[in-house]
């Protein structure tokens, strides 16, 4: 009598913890670990001739992803998302430059293979800071992002946004400051996100 | 009706079993009580930063996406975790009359699992954090918490196959849920992270991890706490059984569906989000149908909330706990979310679950538990209502704030040709309100750790009598009703 209580507790609780471990997790998850690179039909014009969807070289920037590490060691996440949602589910996509190159019609929403790049996609958990899926369409030199990085506050007056004085160093020749390893990867990082690549067989408008 | 009163040998029994659990117990406690602070203090520190984001720019320490997470990490492993291991450990040894077998393995996983708490904290607050909300350390570090868990498992779930009655409380339900099911969450997280190549289920599953660990972990202990303390003060059986198992049944089949509707529109297949949304709103039927049943039990019993502090933290956290659960199916509809997703709304919503109905209840098993295997009484009531008082007022300030100052934020989100600073100006005035609150909190679980402290250290008041909100002398015979003694 009391191991059957038992053994139906645990049967229960098993049940109620495997169905949605099996529906909600593990196929979706192989699902998208089988996802495949689409490639473009023949004519489709893209930037520089690619021949799939995601290109993997596309827009990276520099040699290492030490850039995505440096962005979730310093909790960039809590305040920037990296998602930018179709209308039906809010209006990221009419602000400027959140979606992509809207003049040439590529503004989107985000896409799962947009992230395949990376090890660990940070969608964010809240946006106190801007969504940064397009960041590297809309801050595209290098001074800018240091700047952005290091005084955040000397190109919007009423930003948020803490400075990263300890990811750069005095200069040793006097005034100003001087990006370490760390900033550079960073810079290299945000500036290669950019998720507005053309989907295949989605015929663009704009340009 | 009223429940018969114990016999001699049933006191003498009961007496053994408190005095097993009293070391592994008030170790849980008092450590949880210890990082609460420290996560109080953190919390304090990364509201004030995030209001005056030019404050210690130089210090790498005190950037806020370093303190949020260490202060989330501390409150949710540090303090909620361990505050919760320990009443699981003593309800279930005196639900199922055994004594608590060994001693030596709690307090060795006890041991483990502050180190990897303290790991966790540090980790994530110096820099090596990955910026997944409650899993924000290294990879080497969740083990220690896993293992940790397994070892306070095995001790429980002998407890629950040798227990000494035929009948199954509802309340040895929730533990054998809440102590089965967290490890499966946690080591299916932390495993498929960072796996394969599926980048974008990493976040997705750590949003099912936090909603999971609210609904099928914070929920389940603190109702096995409801569902003991409620009828033991009260003195008399639940209301209704039947619906205390159909509510059981509904949650645990509820749960694990919910989390995705944090990315609603997200990168995800959009029936996930969807899933995740319907099951956040029928879950809401089974924390109902459970509240209610708390409040049937107690119905003309209220004037003992007034005395006993069991049971008036107890009773506030089943009522934060329907809150949480009614403003989470809100904003796990389109029409809310669209504005609520993101915004400050999150995080007072997460906090109203942390701190509101999960830790006020565990407030309410602590101040139950702790005289019972110290063998003294609280050494004061006056502070047990400062405790009460500024918890309350802090937790009410920041879900106001956070919620009105999210929807305020949402609302400027939305507003897509205004400047995008505007949402941090306009919404700035409410983070001052969440500041504000963990001051107040923390101020009220000073005077707690330090009675804990007094407790702890054998300087319990000895006296027959129960330590009471208000202890007039006139009132002294309907308060000994109120402790159910």
């Amino acid at each position: 009598m009391k191991s059957d209580a038992f053994t139906k507790l645990i049967g229960g609780l098993a049940i109620a913890f495997a169905l949605p471990l099996i529906l909600l997790i593990v196929i979706p998850f192989n699902h998208q670990s089988s996802l495949q690179p689409v490639p473009y039909p023949e004519g489709q014009e893209v930037d520089g001739g690619m021949a799939a969807y995601p290109d993997a070289t596309l827009y990276k920037v520099g040699e290492s992803d030490y850039g995505a590490k440096i962005y979730a060691a310093e909790g960039c996440a809590y305040c920037h998302t990296q998602v930018v949602r179709p209308t039906y589910a809010g209006p990221d996509m009419w602000r400027r430059g959140w979606g992509g190159r809207e003049e040439d019609g590529l503004a989107r929403e985000t896409r799962p293979l947009d992230y395949e790049q990376e090890e660990i996609a940070l969608l964010g958990y809240q946006r106190i800071g801007q969504d940064l899926s397009n960041v590297g369409h809309r801050i595209t030199t290098r001074e800018l992002m240091h700047q952005h990085l290091l005084d955040p506050r000397s190109i919007d007056a009423d930003s948020g946004m803490p400075a990263y004085k300890h990811l750069y160093r005095k200069s040793p020749y006097g005034k100003g400051w001087e990006p370490t390893a760390k900033a550079e990867a960073l810079v290299d990082y945000l500036l290669s996100l950019k998720k507005d690549q053309p989907l295949p067989g989605v015929v663009t408008t704009g340009g | 009706m009223t429940l018969p009163e114990p016999t001699p040998e049933e006191m003498e029994e009961r007496a053994a079993i408190d005095r097993s659990t009293r070391y592994p117990v008030m170790f849980f406690f008092t450590s949880a009580a210890a990082w609460l602070l420290v996560a109080t203090l953190l919390g304090l520190v990364s509201s004030v930063k995030l209001r005056l984001p030019g404050l210690w720019d130089d210090c790498a320490f005190m950037a806020y996406g370093r303190l949020f997470p260490a202060h989330l990490n501390s409150l949710v492993y540090g303090w909620a975790m361990q505050a919760g291991v320990g009443v699981m450990l003593w309800l279930m040894a005196r639900l199922t009359r055994n004594q608590l077998r060994n001693q030596a393995g709690i307090l060795v996983a006890g041991h483990l699992w502050n180190a990897g708490v303290t790991f966790a904290v540090f980790t994530s607050w110096f820099g090596f954090g990955n910026s997944l909300p409650l899993l924000d350390f290294p990879k080497w570090v969740w083990p220690f918490l896993g293992i940790s868990y397994l070892l306070i498992v095995a001790g429980i779930i002998p407890m629950f196959r040798n227990r000494r009655e035929s009948l199954v409380y509802v309340s040895e339900m929730y533990i054998v849920g809440a102590a089965l099911w967290f490890p499966w969450i946690f080591f299916t997280a932390n495993i498929l992270i960072g796996k394969g190549s599926a980048p974008v289920m990493a976040s997705g599953l750590d949003a099912w991890y936090i909603t999971n660990l609210i609904y099928f972990w914070m929920a389940p202990v603190a109702l096995a706490v409801a569902y003991y303390i409620v009828p033991k003060i009260a003195g008399r059986p639940i209301y209704s059984y039947p619906l205390a198992h159909a509510s059981f049944w509904l949650l645990a089949f509820l749960a694990g569906w919910t989390g995705f509707s944090r990315f609603m529109g997200g990168p995800f297949p959009a029936w996930m989000p969807a899933v995740s949304g319907a099951a956040t709103i029928f879950i809401l039927l089974a924390i109902a149908a459970t509240v209610f049943n708390l409040m049937a039990t107690l119905k003309g019993c209220s004037k003992i909330w007034e005395f006993s502090p069991s049971l008036r933290f107890t009773v506030f956290g089943m009522l934060m706990l329907a809150t949480y659960a009614v403003l989470a199916a809100f904003s796990s509809t389109f029409s809310f979310g669209q504005d609520l997703q993101f915004s400050h709304f999150l995080v007072g919503l997460d906090t109203l679950a942390i701190y509101g109905f999960f830790s006020m209840t565990i407030f309410g098993a602590i101040y139950f538990i702790v005289p019972r295997i110290t063998g003294a009484e609280w050494p004061s009531g006056k502070r047990i209502r400062t405790h009460f008082w500024f918890s309350t007022y802090g937790i009410i300030t920041l879900i106001v704030t956070m919620l009105i100052g999210g929807i305020a934020q949402g609302g400027n989100l939305a507003n897509w040709d205004q400047a995008f600073s505007t949402s941090f100006v306009n919404s700035s005035a409410y983070v001052v309100g969440r500041a504000l609150a963990w001051a107040m909190i923390f101020f009220s679980n000073f005077s707690f750790l330090y009675q804990l402290a007094l407790m702890f250290a054998g300087k319990g008041r000895k006296s027959d009598g129960p330590t009471l909100i208000h202890a007039k002398p006139g009132e002294a015979e309907s308060a000994r009703a109120a402790a159910g003694l």
